[in-house]
């Protein structure tokens, strides 16, 4: 018996093990298709009927606002975008606290909804809602991608880990199949994204939990 | 067309080029993946969700390996997760009384070869079982399969000469045969 190879009679066993059927090809382009088509740009919008996410968006626009307002000697009616007027050393520094606060009601509300997710996956509820109300969080989290508060290093690789699970939240088909839920359970407890944003949000400052 | 060009038009936004390169590649994958798991439903789920997770991160792939093998290194990974967590949720669902019977071979039931080996093989170590249906099964080399599975070529050797040791001596009356 040498290690090169399995002998046979069992070498020709193995390549008869788990003989798979014709490849459903169409059947699974089809599937595959419906979601590509769901993620392409000009897909119509989530609807805006979940107050408490749409609210983080309005939250992070009145804080980009406020930043650009506060920034001395700035005009409003000149501002410029946030993370280029921050790059530039001779211009004033707009407000990073009012990104900071939006940025923590952002990761608060990301956290509490994934709470929710991983609860419903546990307990085997469909969520109908949450494709929805992650597309929402995940427009917001793009948002402070592209501002400031991505500055920050760590900040920065949390909300891009944040972004992978929205993105695979959002993507979920109302009539997921238990294998493509047990997936996006993976991907919440992928990158222990839970327990950072815990870490992160401090605890008993948050003016959303009532909203849940 | 070759896979370089076909990405950079499933890159540009191309849906026709996307199915070109599904079609390309479908196969190899769908038959991996069904080994793995001897189910057509999850077969087609994890065969399904392994591209969709090759197109969104197209715009990563580097080149360092070809094509096909990335796209099995994504579908070895959705299907050892999905895998996994099947196993959690049964192992919740199987009561205390019946856990001592989890991964025990009824070898001496079935005097049929196949049945005996895939029943062995079922019940090899993940890493091994992996390896073992890449190699020996769907005829991976070893460089492929240390590239999708993320260790060294040696590693992926070593764990097919062990899965093929433990093989041989679940089925030694057939071997000596």
């Amino acid at each position: 018996m040498d290690d090169d190879h399995l002998e046979e009679p069992l070498g020709a066993a193995a390549r008869d093990y788990h003989a798979p059927p014709p490849t459903p090809r169409e059947a699974m382009w089809q599937a595959i298709e419906a979601r590509r088509r769901a993620e392409r740009p000009g897909t119509p919008a989530a609807p805006r009927w979940i107050p408490w996410a749409a609210a983080a968006t309005v939250l992070l626009a009145a804080g980009a606002a406020l930043g650009r307002l506060s920034a001395p000697g700035t005009p409003a009616g000149h501002a410029r975008a946030p993370a280029a007027a921050d790059a530039d050393p001779g211009r004033p520094r707009v407000n990073q606290t009012a990104y900071r606060i939006a940025t923590i009601e952002h990761l608060d509300r990301s956290e509490a909804f994934l709470t929710m997710v991983r609860a419903s996956l546990r307990s085997g509820d469909r969520e109908r809602l949450a494709p929805a109300a992650a597309r929402q969080l995940l427009a917001t989290n793009r948002l402070l991608l592209d501002s400031p508060a991505a500055r920050d290093s760590r900040m920065r690789l949390l909300l891009q880990d944040l972004e992978l699970v929205l993105a695979e939240i959002a993507q979920l088909p109302a009539d997921a199949t238990a294998s493509q839920r047990e997936l996006m359970g993976e991907g919440i407890e992928r990158g222990a994204v839970l327990p950072r944003l815990r870490t992160v949000v401090p605890a008993g400052t948050s003016s959303t939990r009532g909203d849940l | 067309m070759d896979d370089r060009e076909l990405i950079g038009r499933v890159l540009a936004g191309d849906p026709g080029a996307e199915r070109a390169l599904y079609d390309a590649h479908v196969d190899r994958v769908f038959r991996l993946v069904y080994r793995m798991t001897d189910d057509l439903h999850r077969a087609q789920d994890y065969t399904q969700e392994a591209f969709i997770r090759g197109f969104r991160r197209l715009a990563d792939f580097r080149g360092d390996s070809a094509l096909s093998t990335w796209l099995c290194a994504i579908a070895v990974s959705v299907t050892l997760n999905g895998l996994r967590s099947l196993r959690r949720a049964r192992e919740r669902e199987i009561g205390l009384d019946e856990a001592p019977g989890l991964g025990v071979q009824r070898l001496d039931a079935d005097p049929d070869l196949k049945s005996r080996l895939a029943s062995a093989v079922d019940g090899l170590p993940e890493g091994y079982r992996t390896v073992f249906v890449m190699h020996d099964v769907e005829g991976y080399t070893h460089e492929e399969i240390a590239a999708s599975l993320g260790v060294q070529p040696g590693t992926s050797k070593a764990q097919l000469s062990r899965a093929r040791a433990r093989l041989r001596v679940a089925l030694a009356d057939f071997a000596r045969d």
